[in-house]
């Protein structure tokens, strides 16, 4: 489903140039469920970034359900993006402007999607926010905010969901809802999940765990180890 | 893509008020220019109307024979209304007296602009009228009456024919124009002129035709004629008409242009920064939506579609509101200057709607283009904002945008010329001294109390967004200033430019021995009697020995034409050589002064010798100076003067002028009847009607103002906008770190003085700078210094930009710091 070859990306600094990521090949199959974890600043959000076409990499190449999006220009990735990719943010990113609804039904309305409010609201009342159709996200809790933003992410039926630090605002108990509704609709639509967590708990969950460290993914045993399992 | 997406999110951020203040900025841009453009519009009609009131026409075709009948007839063939007068100077005889008078004949259709007015008894006040004297029938001058010894209803003679008087004229709108019209009035059908017989071959004679339609029409038909109005035949507009309404106008013309374009850029600005706050809060939407899959394009289209229809909106809003905001300034000013204003054309409106779209398109449509390039990846990085090349592109269009729109509206590539190199030459020198003055500003921070350091550190931390809005602000207040300026030295000038003790009558064909009598007589019943100037008729036949006949086009019709001359050993007062040297007393040799425009014009210069026909004497002269003339004095005033010794054995007549209150008037019946033979003008009237217009002109400057005005507040809001998020930011977190809310409310009200005192002192320099300019280079008044401006500017700014600036972000202290950083996170 994802295939990274030796992947780079260095950036320009005040200081001179900065590599992020050096060399990083990875492959990760449809339906598989994996967890990026390293320390702060390792590269790992880098790479979801990379994987999820929002960034251009300086080298290598990254192949998503065989198409290469380091052969295209922002307006094909985007195009990919709408087609096949899904995301889940720390922050959760819900469009201020728009209620719960509204932001669930977005991605299918850009595609196209004639019964995107159909669909929305039984994606809501799938999250347990069914009465809560017509809230602006600042009326919403965070874990609330989070329940919108993983219908929205599955709304277009991604091929691969991208999901960067989906508990890291919330309290614990409020994550670990978070994190099994997650789970259980991965499983449900039979999406390929990459999760970038701190959290060894959630990375366990996932069926295997890659570790990057100082910009290099680690071998995957003791990726097992790094990340505590 | 839906399209139900877009209408949704621009439905959605109206409704959530991000929108507001770019919708109200553009409103502002577009009513400002708008309102600006239908008044100006109304009341330059309305003063063209007026003044074309001088000439009793628009045009007027002037020369001492009869003008031909086929130009007539072509003038209507192009839809050009018309109508002829003959003025000449003639004996009438009463039953026992007789008085030389000036007759004025007239075609019906007279006045084709303005209204003659009459009474039923001399010296009585006058009501409108559009009738004209009947065939058989004569309207006299008040002063006529007593002199003649008629009263209405009674017969008086012009030379064969014998005419009923039926009406006093009391005004006459054309009357006072040129000093050939001389004499009291007698106002007669142009077909009664053939029975009187006194239209002989040499008679001194005055025909014009009078014209009245657009401006193309009558611009048409003079190119039509074109050189074969020469010699013989004067071309009159207003602006040649009458010298001091012509200058008037076109200042004023010159100011409210000013006034619209500073409106024009003020608003420009405040679109720009209202679309920057805007676009930056868009950038966490757009980035989410590309991650969602929206293209670039799309968004690019998305916003452009926004953005059009926010245009139509605020544009057609904008028309509207400056329809309405130049109506409320009529009512407002309506007691000040009662006028009627003719209905606008459509021009002020395309103006207002293309000036909206063009504001638009400069100002707010770059930083919303930005949105096309920013970053998905900024949904994980939240640091990353759009490249410094779209930043670049912005710039370059609002600087485009903003020379369109300066040399579109004022049609002078002069005046944008210099605005432009003002404006961008105050912002290069501004910037540098907001970073001196920012810089200032912590050194004396750093030993100041605890408000204090907490508001000076935050500009230091800002300082090129402070910068920024230092020069913005800058900028506002200096526009304000330099229009405050100019205005206040167009009305001083305006109301100085006649002196209320100004004479207001002149008296003519004073005989050698009635001079001194009738000083006497005006020393002890006018006030404010002039000098006696000697003054007689003549014409220069030679230059340098060259007949001017030879002379070529324009510049031998102007040098041929019969002028008056006089002579004195003193400069006139309101005289000044600007060439040359004024004669020594004594002086024997034949020399004369020539007013410098008028020998600009027909091409003289001192040391040029010249031969006038004076009385059918040939005198020979040197030029020896050139004189400037204010010809707004009111007093008798001469192109050519010439020394005594050159003209003494001459025949002349007199003249003075002195100052009558209307009050007064019955000294003209005791003066013509000790001195019938003596010419009176009245030119009150025509003063009257000058301080009308200027009064105009006022009021549409004063307009314009305060619409300058809002669109400056409008700036100063927009601006602390731009800023308000990370402002909420910064104090939300010191207020969650414990600082309380009077130590913040003291913070904000001292940072925002101080922003506006720099603002206010780079204000006052700029002001002080680009009046200096404009008054020299556009309004050709004498440039000058204001302190006031010192002390004015940093006040302003102080007050202005504290008060708004700190009622703005008000919200800032009211807020719980939690919920201020929950929403600014």
């Amino acid at each position: 489903m994802l295939v990274a070859r030796d992947l780079e990306k260095t950036v320009k600094t005040a200081a001179g140039p900065l590599q992020i990521l050096a060399g990083v090949n990875l492959e990760i199959k449809r339906g598989e469920s994996v967890a990026l974890v390293g320390a702060s600043g390792s590269g790992k959000t880098t790479l979801l970034g990379l994987l999820a076409g929002l960034d251009e990499p300086t080298g290598g190449r990254i192949l998503l359900d065989d198409h290469d999006l380091t052969a295209m220009d922002e307006e094909a990735r985007a195009r990919m993006r709408g087609r096949l990719v899904g995301f889940v943010f720390q922050n959760f990113q819900l469009l201020a402007s728009l209620d719960a609804l509204e932001n669930v039904m977005l991605p299918m309305e850009l595609r196209g999607d004639r019964d995107a409010a159909a669909k929305a609201r039984e994606l809501l009342e799938r999250v347990g926010l069914g009465s809560r159709l017509d809230h602006q996200p600042r009326q919403l809790s965070g874990g609330e905010q989070q329940r919108v933003a993983i219908a929205r992410a599955f709304a277009a039926n991604p091929a691969v969901l991208f999901a960067d630090e989906p508990t890291g605002n919330l309290d614990r108990a409020t994550g670990e809802r978070i994190a099994d509704l997650l789970f259980e609709l991965n499983r449900e639509f039979g999406t390929t999940l990459i999760l970038v967590t701190h959290d060894p708990a959630l990375a366990r969950r996932c069926d295997r765990a890659l570790t990057i460290d100082a910009g290099h993914l680690l071998p995957e045993p003791a990726a097992s180890a790094a990340a505590g399992g | 893509m839906d399209a139900r997406v877009p209408a949704r999110l621009l439905w959605r951020d109206w409704k959530g008020g991000e929108l507001s203040l770019l919708v109200a900025a553009l409103i502002i841009a577009v009513s400002t220019v708008a309102a600006i453009a239908i008044f100006v519009d109304r009341l330059q009609q309305a003063l063209v109307v007026e003044s074309s009131a001088f000439l009793a026409a628009d045009r007027v075709v002037r020369g001492s024979r009869p003008v031909p009948q086929e130009w007539e007839d072509r003038a209507r063939e192009r839809g050009l209304d018309t109508a002829r007068t003959l003025t000449f100077s003639s004996m009438v005889f009463g039953p026992e007296r007789s008085q030389l008078v000036s007759v004025k004949a007239v075609t019906p259709g007279y006045p084709l602009r303005g209204s003659l007015a009459v009474a039923d008894a001399p010296f009585m006040p006058g009501r409108d009228t559009d009738r004209l004297p009947e065939a058989g029938e004569v309207w006299l001058d008040g002063r006529l009456l007593p002199a003649l010894d008629v009263a209405l209803g009674g017969v008086v003679e012009v030379g064969n024919a014998a005419f009923d008087v039926t009406a006093v004229v009391t005004r006459e709108p054309d009357r006072g124009g040129s000093f050939f019209d001389l004499g009291p009035r007698l106002l007669m059908r142009y077909a009664d002129v053939e029975a009187t017989g006194v239209v002989q071959p040499g008679s001194r004679l005055s025909y014009a035709l009078l014209l009245r339609g657009s401006d193309g029409a009558l611009e048409a038909w003079r190119d039509e004629i074109g050189d074969d109005l020469n010699p013989h035949f004067e071309w009159v507009d207003i602006r040649t008409g009458s010298d001091a309404i012509g200058r008037a106008l076109a200042r004023g013309e010159s100011f409210l242009l000013l006034g619209g374009l500073l409106a024009v850029i003020l608003s420009g600005v405040a679109v720009a920064l209202a679309a920057h706050r805007y676009s930056q809060r868009q950038h966490d939407p757009v980035a989410v939506l590309k991650t969602l899959g929206m293209t670039p394009r799309e968004i690019q289209n998305t916003y452009l579609g926004s953005l059009l229809l926010l245009g139509t909106l605020a544009t057609t809003v904008g028309l509207l509101l400056g329809w309405g905001l130049q109506g409320l300034g009529l009512i407002v000013f309506a007691d000040l200057v009662p006028v009627y204003l003719p209905a606008p054309g459509w021009r002020p409106f395309l103006v207002g709607g293309i000036t909206g779209f063009i504001c638009l398109l400069a100002f707010a449509l770059p930083p919303l283009l930005r949105l096309r390039d920013v970053s998905p990846l900024r949904v994980i990085r939240r640091d990353l904002a759009p490249n410094d090349a779209s930043m670049a592109l912005a710039y370059a269009s609002g600087l485009i945008g903003s020379l369109v729109l300066l040399v579109w509206y004022a049609d002078s590539l002069v005046l944008a010329g210099w605005l432009i190199l003002g404006t961008f030459g105050t912002v290069a020198v501004l910037m540098i001294l907001a970073h001196l003055l920012l810089r200032t500003g912590r050194i004396i921070g750093m030993q100041a109390g605890n408000s204090w350091r907490i508001a000076l550190s935050a500009l230091q931390r800002r300082r090129r967004e402070n910068s920024v809005q230092i020069v913005v602000f800058g900028i506002a207040i200096m526009l304000l200033l330099i229009l405050y300026l100019l205005r206040t030295a167009l009305l001083d000038e305006w109301r100085n430019q006649i002196p209320a003790d100004a004479p207001n009558h002149f008296v003519m064909n004073i005989a050698p021995d009635e001079v001194e009598p009738i000083t006497d007589m005006l020393a002890s019943e006018a006030s404010g009697s002039d000098a006696f100037y000697p003054m007689m008729r003549g014409r220069i036949v030679a230059v340098n020995g060259e007949p001017t006949r030879d002379a070529e086009g324009d510049e031998r019709s102007r040098l041929g034409r019969e002028r008056n001359l006089s002579w004195t050993w003193d400069l006139p007062a309101g005289n000044r050589i600007v060439e040359g040297e004024w004669w020594e007393p004594d002086e024997t040799e034949a020399l004369i002064s020539l007013g410098a425009d008028y020998a600009r014009d027909i091409g003289l210069a001192v040391g040029d010798r010249l031969e006038f026909d004076i009385v059918d004497r040939r005198v020979e002269a040197r030029i020896a100076s050139l004189r400037s003339v204010d010809w707004d004095s009111m007093r008798p005033n001469f192109f050519i003067l010439a020394t005594p010794s050159m003209m003494a054995d001459l025949p002349a007549t007199w003249l003075t002028s002195f100052r009558l209150e209307a009050d007064e008037k019955q000294f003209l019946t005791r003066l013509l009847r000790r001195f019938p033979t003596v010419t009176v003008i009245e030119i009150d009237e025509v003063m009257a009607q000058v301080q009308r217009i200027v009064a105009r002109v006022t009021l549409a400057v004063e307009v314009v103002l305060s619409l300058v005005v809002m669109a400056g507040a409008l700036v100063l809001i927009a601006s602390i906008q731009s800023s308000m998020d990370e402002r909420m930011r910064e104090f939300g977190l010191l207020r969650a770190l414990g600082a309380g809310r009077r130590r913040i409310l003291g913070a904000l009200v001292i940072e925002f003085a101080a922003l506006g005192l720099f603002a206010g002192v780079l204000a006052a320099v700029g002001a002080e700078v680009t009046v200096w300019i404009l008054q020299e280079q556009i309004f050709q008044l004498p440039g000058r210094l204001h302190p006031g401006l010192w002390l004015g500017g940093p006040l302003i700014g102080v007050l202005l930009i504290g008060t708004i600036g700190t009622i703005s972000t008000f919200k800032v202290v009211r807020t719980p710091p939690a919920i201020v950083l929950r929403e600014t996170g």
